[in-house]
């Protein structure tokens, strides 16, 4: 915080950079080889330049130190912030031969829980009051909500009591506008209210805050860059339309394309693609279950899973948030009694779980369910809307994260809004069961389907975490510029045998793709999954040794901060958001969550520094003091001793 | 008999006794006045305020004893099984496989789905490497393919990325959706709007945030797929009318009403349900009929403008343009940027109230990411060239016309579509059978004053017809165009899914982006194909 540099001490010390490096002979613009270490590539001013129309001197467009010579970013700071240093990585990876457990859950004591009832109480009887005087006394505010002219109302006055009372009050902290990339930090525009939330009036000011809310796992959220390049190219040759349905006539070659890497990225046999995550649950579990059969459903799992499980017409049955137990009990009952009244057998069972629940933290215990599996024959759906990307030594997700053989899960379900950086969603699978979903599914036959920059977002963050197999002769090594340049027509197939497992062929790639040398060797997709996972267990770790209540495991980057109380929900935002470096971040309540576990949710990104995660960890010590939030039994480190040790703290079998 | 009334007497006595003794008791707790007297008036004003107090009370209390799993075993059909029968039954449990192999059918079926290859538009070029004349796709006024919309989008993909990464409650709200959903309302003239990322998932959650249980829906019999499942989440009454009969609406409408009048039950929220031009067959509603009843009964309208909007009006702006008729008279107007803008996503516009109430309720907005930046912009800009040049409307209503002109009077071509609508259904009309569509399907023997029954989804006399048999040949059509250079497509369904059989039919998707003339050449080869593959069976 002390020496913040100027923007023109900053761009001074890159241009000198710059100039050392030239003398070593490389020119900044050209390439490195293939081998070089992946964030150390080529450099260009423009990395720290960006054209928001915010104040640079903000303490987060420009890193705490100026790069060395031999350290040259291709990134935009403030979108994918720059980090040199090799120990700032780990690997998202199940310990082999221990059970799975999430951190217990806490509960704080006694006096905390009591005052948070108190203070709804407090909340609701005041609601009760206004609403009794305004009722009588402002007659014209409750028209909407009061019947009228013969009409019921839209939303009752009892329906909304909720929303108009609790929600309102803090509702300065929900649906901030923002503008540009939602990367390492994100630029909010200012507002203010002056009616008590009902409407927010824009300043026209802007500010940039440290971005710890989007679900941008891999930091593919970004303005510049290799994918970037090949969505423009996309929308060069392809446009932005795609014209119709799949089964109509809005299916594309780039469809198909993505479909079959989707597949080969998740290490099964097909895949499908749906323009929107929520419709691909919504949408596809009806075209799965039907009549007769059930689905049993964990309590927490996404609202989009319930809407497609009550339009599927299934019966549903619910058990305990990840509570193994009770699911093998449920198990045991549903299958012995059978359906209901008529007690003949099921005709399947669909297990649907998420791989890393969005507002816990928690995985699915995925070692156990399959074991559960081979016994009770269930089929099992995971949602890995979060984990895809977020979670596993090569970004598969949770079954790459346990070691599981994806074949051996019925259903994966992600969504490429998250880690991607896209929109859309997928289900993946053996083919039998795709091409079931394509026919009887809702999406392909009236969904519109994925347009094509979405698609080629898709293809080229897949491609850039997995790696590239180019064809046997490759251009020339040594004018390695020629990469960039693909021949536009189609590359030779390369036969299967030949294909780096795991990598995408460069053949099934859109011939007029972009390619980028660290995209090719996989460095850069591995830079990024290594970063996530060191900050995710540095913050997880780290909030946990300061003393707060956290959820979830510690490779989880979603990491909620348990609050209790409402009030403290717009405090800490309200706090977090006016420091020196504003820092953004959810706060979800009932009914997202239940009534007494209020809490804050962080969204970590590959896109994070250590600094990034450092300042969040100050902040939320002091807040913490000041809120009275620190309430968790264990050994507590002073905050500067957490940085200091990050990484001995993360490398750490075990958080002691 | 006295035995009895005096052990009640008994009983009464001592119950008022232990309600005084509890009453004086209670009134001793300080402040407990002042609670009482609350709890009263609160009472007196709306009972069911008691009861939700009550609630959240006993909520509180649940909460803290948490144990959110719902046991079945108190239900009377429950079996009770000792451990070794239960692993007995896991045992002999077969369960049928997940999914089904497709039919040879079903595979055809997706086999038969043509491959774009490179950019979609009024000529695209297909896998088998031939350029094919597009009356398909969704492309009404071509922007699709718009420079100016291009050099906008590619602008904002640099400023944005592509992703929002968020949903819009939790920072995925850009100020370029904020731009889009004042567009929108600025356009169609409401107070506001709101958007949704897929246009498909708008309509199924718009109706399920103001509809509920017990409240009352009057709804087209030929709604669409999307408001299906809309009203199937709902779980309210709904009632239903003859597909685009106003006279059937009336008469549901009454009938609703005496019901309610009969039954005395309190008001409820009321909806009538239908859409601008239909997808089933591209028939268009009375608008205006449609406004005079709905103000004359007191229902809300949610129109679905899916296929309207950016297709007819004289800029585009849907059924209230071409009809004349102001926006905010339609409470909820529900369209898509994904076929009237050439994007992706749907929006659903009405008053501020409507909006706000769906930015919290509305599930689908909610619980998904926003729309990509890049798309939005790309929607807005739709909508700034539909407004500067409403020329291309002419063009597009010229090019429907011309394609109407040469289909209209095919002997095997029935088309139940509007005169106006750019999606042309054509069905296959047969010599020897008399039904041509579902409502001059009257067959002489039914009385004509019986009407159906609105609380069946199925007409009283649902139009006959072969769905295997008329899917096939039209197929063949298809297959034939497509060898003549002219890309069309079966209107799919999923058959079995739909609440009622609709009828298969081909359908055009009319554009501005093609001139008259390739609009005239192409639609002359959709004739010929229908004689060749129809005409001959006839
Ligand atoms: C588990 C789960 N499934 C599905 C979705 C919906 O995804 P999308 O935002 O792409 O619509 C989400 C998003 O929050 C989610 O958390």
């Amino acid at each position: 915080m002390s020496s913040l540099p100027t923007a023109a001490s900053y761009l001074s010390a890159v241009s000198e950079a710059d100039a050392r490096a030239r003398a070593h002979g490389a020119t900044p613009t050209s390439t490195p080889a293939l081998s070089m270490s992946s964030s150390v590539t080529s450099s260009s001013e423009d990395t720290v330049l960006d054209e928001s129309g915010v104040d640079v001197a903000d303490g987060l467009s420009y890193p705490r130190v100026p790069p060395t010579s031999d350290q040259v970013f291709t990134t935009v700071h403030s979108e994918f912030g720059h980090c040199a240093n090799e120990d700032y990585r780990y690997t998202s990876q199940h310990r082999a031969g221990t059970p799975y457990k999430s951190i217990p859950e806490q509960d704080p004591p006694y006096y905390i829980l009591l005052t948070t009832y108190i203070s709804y109480i407090i909340v609701i009887c005041l609601g009760h009051v206004r609403d009794f005087v305004g009722k009588r006394f402002r007659r014209a505010n409750y028209k909407h909500l009061l019947p009228w002219n013969g009409y019921a109302a839209l939303n009752s006055d009892f329906d909304s009591f909720y929303t108009r009372r609790l929600k309102l009050r803090i509702d300065d902290c929900f649906s901030h506008p923002t503008t540009g990339v939602p990367g390492r930090t994100i630029v909010l525009l200012d507002r203010y209210s002056t009616d008590y939330n009902k409407t927010m009036v824009l300043t026209g000011t802007r500010t940039r805050a440290l971005n710890i809310s989007s679900y941008n796992y891999l930091g593919f959220a970004q303005g510049k860059g290799p994918c970037t390049a090949a969505v423009e190219a996309a929308v060069e040759k392809y446009g932005w339309s795609s014209g119709g349905t799949r089964l109509e006539a809005g299916n594309l070659d780039l469809h198909q394309q993505a479909e079959a890497l989707v597949a080969r990225f998740m290490g099964t046999e097909d895949a499908l693609i749906s323009s929107m995550g929520f419709a691909t649950n919504s949408n596809i579990i009806p075209g799965l279950v039907g009549k007769g059969s059930l689905v049993i459903s964990d309590e927490l799992n996404h609202a989009s899973i319930r809407f497609g499980v009550r339009l599927s017409g299934a019966n549903v049955r619910m058990f305990k948030h990840n509570d193994m137990k009770s699911l093998e009990n449920l198990l045991r009952e549903v299958i012995s009694q059978g359906q209901p009244k008529t007690h003949r057998p099921w005709k399947k069972i669909l297990l649907i779980v998420e791989g890393l629940y969005s507002m816990e933290g928690t995985m699915a215990n995925l070692p156990i369910i399959m074991a559960l599996k081979k016994k009770y024959k269930f089929y099992v759906f995971v949602d890995e809307a979060h984990s895809v990307g977020a979670m596993g030594p090569r970004g598969r997700g949770v079954a790459d994260y346990f070691g599981i053989n994806p074949r051996e899960i019925d259903i994966l379900m992600g969504t490429f809004t998250k880690s991607f950086g896209a929109a859309g969603g997928y289900i993946a699978g053996n083919k039998e069961i795709i091409d079931r979903l394509r026919i009887q599914g809702h999406s392909f036959t009236y969904a519109e389907a994925m347009t094509p920059p979405v698609l080629t977002q898709i293809i080229a963050s897949m491609a850039s975490i997995m790696g590239v197999t180019m064809p046997k002769t490759p251009e020339k090594p040594s004018s390695p510029s020629l990469a960039l340049l693909r021949s536009p027509e189609p590359a030779p197939v390369i036969p299967e045998s030949e294909v780096i497992p795991g990598t995408a062929p460069a053949s099934a790639l859109p011939s007029w793709m972009p390619l980028v040398p660290s995209m090719i060797d996989g460095s850069d997709g591995k830079m990024r999954l290594r970063r996530l996972a060191f900050n995710t267990r540095y913050l997880n770790r780290g909030l946990r040794k300061l003393g707060f209540i956290t959820y979830g495991t510690d490779d989880s980057p979603v990491v909620p901060l348990l609050l209790f109380h409402p009030g403290k929900m717009a405090v800490f935002s309200r706090m977090m958001r006016t420091r020196a470096v504003p820092i953004i971040i959810v706060v979800v309540a009932y009914p997202a969550t239940p009534l007494v576990t209020s809490r804050v949710r962080f969204c970590l990104s590959a896109a994070h520094t250590k600094e990034d995660i450092d300042e969040v960890l100050r902040a939320c010590d002091e807040i913490g003091n000041l809120l009275d939030l620190k309430h968790a039994d264990g050994e507590r480190w002073p905050v500067e001793e957490i940085i200091e040790r990050a990484v001995e703290l993360v490398r750490m079998p075990e958080c002691p | 008999m006295s035995n009895s009334s005096q052990s009640l007497e008994l009983l009464f006595t001592f119950l008022s006794r232990s309600y005084t003794t509890l009453e004086t008791n209670f009134f001793k707790i300080p402040g407990s006045a002042v609670v009482a007297r609350y709890v009263k008036s609160s009472h007196q004003n709306d009972p069911g305020r008691t009861l939700l107090e009550a609630i959240l009370i006993i909520f509180a209390i649940r909460t803290l004893l948490q144990s959110r799993t719902r046991g079945d075993q108190s239900a009377k059909h429950f079996i009770q099984f000792d451990e070794k029968e239960i692993d007995e039954l896991v045992d002999e449990w077969t369960p049928e496989p997940l999914a089904q192999p497709l039919s040879a059918h079903e595979q055809a079926e997706l086999a038969s789905v043509p491959v774009i290859v490179g950019p979609n538009g009024p000529k695209p070029k297909l896998a088998s490497g031939k350029i094919v004349t597009n009356l398909a796709s969704y492309n009404f006024t071509g922007l699709a393919g718009n420079e100016e919309i291009k050099v906008a989008a590619l602008d904002t993909l640099k400023r944005f990325g592509l992703g929002s990464c968020g949903p819009p409650g939790f920072y995925g709200t850009q100020d370029v959706h904020i731009q889009l959903e004042k567009d929108i309302a600025d356009f169609l003239g409401t107070e506001a709007s709101i958007i949704y990322s897929q246009a498909f998932a708008t309509i199924s959650s718009v109706i399920p945030a103001f509809c509920k249980r017990g409240d009352i829906i009057v709804a087209d019999r030929g709604v669409n797929f999307a408001i299906q499942k809309g009203l199937q989440i709902s779980r309210c009454t709904i009632r239903w009318y003859d597909h685009n009969d106003m006279e059937s609406l009336e008469h549901v409408l009454e009938s609703v009403e005496k019901e309610r009048q009969k039954r005395k039950s309190p008001l409820t929220r009321r909806f009538i349900v239908t859409e601008g031009i239909f997808d089933h067959d591209g028939a268009m509603s009375d608008l205006p009929k449609l406004v005079e009843l709905k103000k004359k009964y007191k229902y809300r309208l949610i129109l679905d403008e899916t296929l309207s909007f950016g297709s007819v009006g004289r800029t585009g702006r849907g059924l209230t343009e071409l009809y004349n008729v102001p926006a905010s008279e339609v409470d909820m107007l529900v369209g898509s940027m994904a076929t009237g803008l050439s994007s992706c996503g749907g929006f659903c516009a009405g008053s501020h109230v409507v909006v706000n109430h769906q930015r919290i309720n509305g599930t689908s907005f909610v619980f998904s990411a926003s729309m990509p930046a890049l798309l939005t912009v790309a929607a807005s800009e739709g909508i700034n060239v539909l407004r500067n040049s409403p020329s291309i409307l002419t063009t597009l209503q010229e090019n429907v016309r011309a394609v109407r002109a040469i289909l209209d009077r095919v002997d095997c071509i029935h088309i139940p579509s509007h005169p106006a609508s750019a999606v042309i259904h054509l069905q296959i009309r047969w010599p020897t059978l008399q039904v041509p569509s579902a409502m001059t399907a009257t067959p002489s023997s039914s009385s004509k004053s019986s009407r159906s029954n609105p609380l069946l989804v199925k007409p009283r006399d649902p139009p006959q017809f072969n769905v295997e048999l008329e899917e096939r040949l039209l197929q063949e059509v298809v297959d034939e165009a497509l060898a003549q250079g002219v890309l069309i497509t079966r209107a799919k369904r999923l058959r079995g899914q739909e609440l009622i059989e609709v009828r298969p039919s081909v359908r055009l998707a009319v554009t501005a982006a093609l001139s008259r003339k390739d609009c005239e050449k192409a639609a002359a080869v959709v004739k010929a194909a229908f004689v060749k593959v129809v005409g001959k069976r006839r």
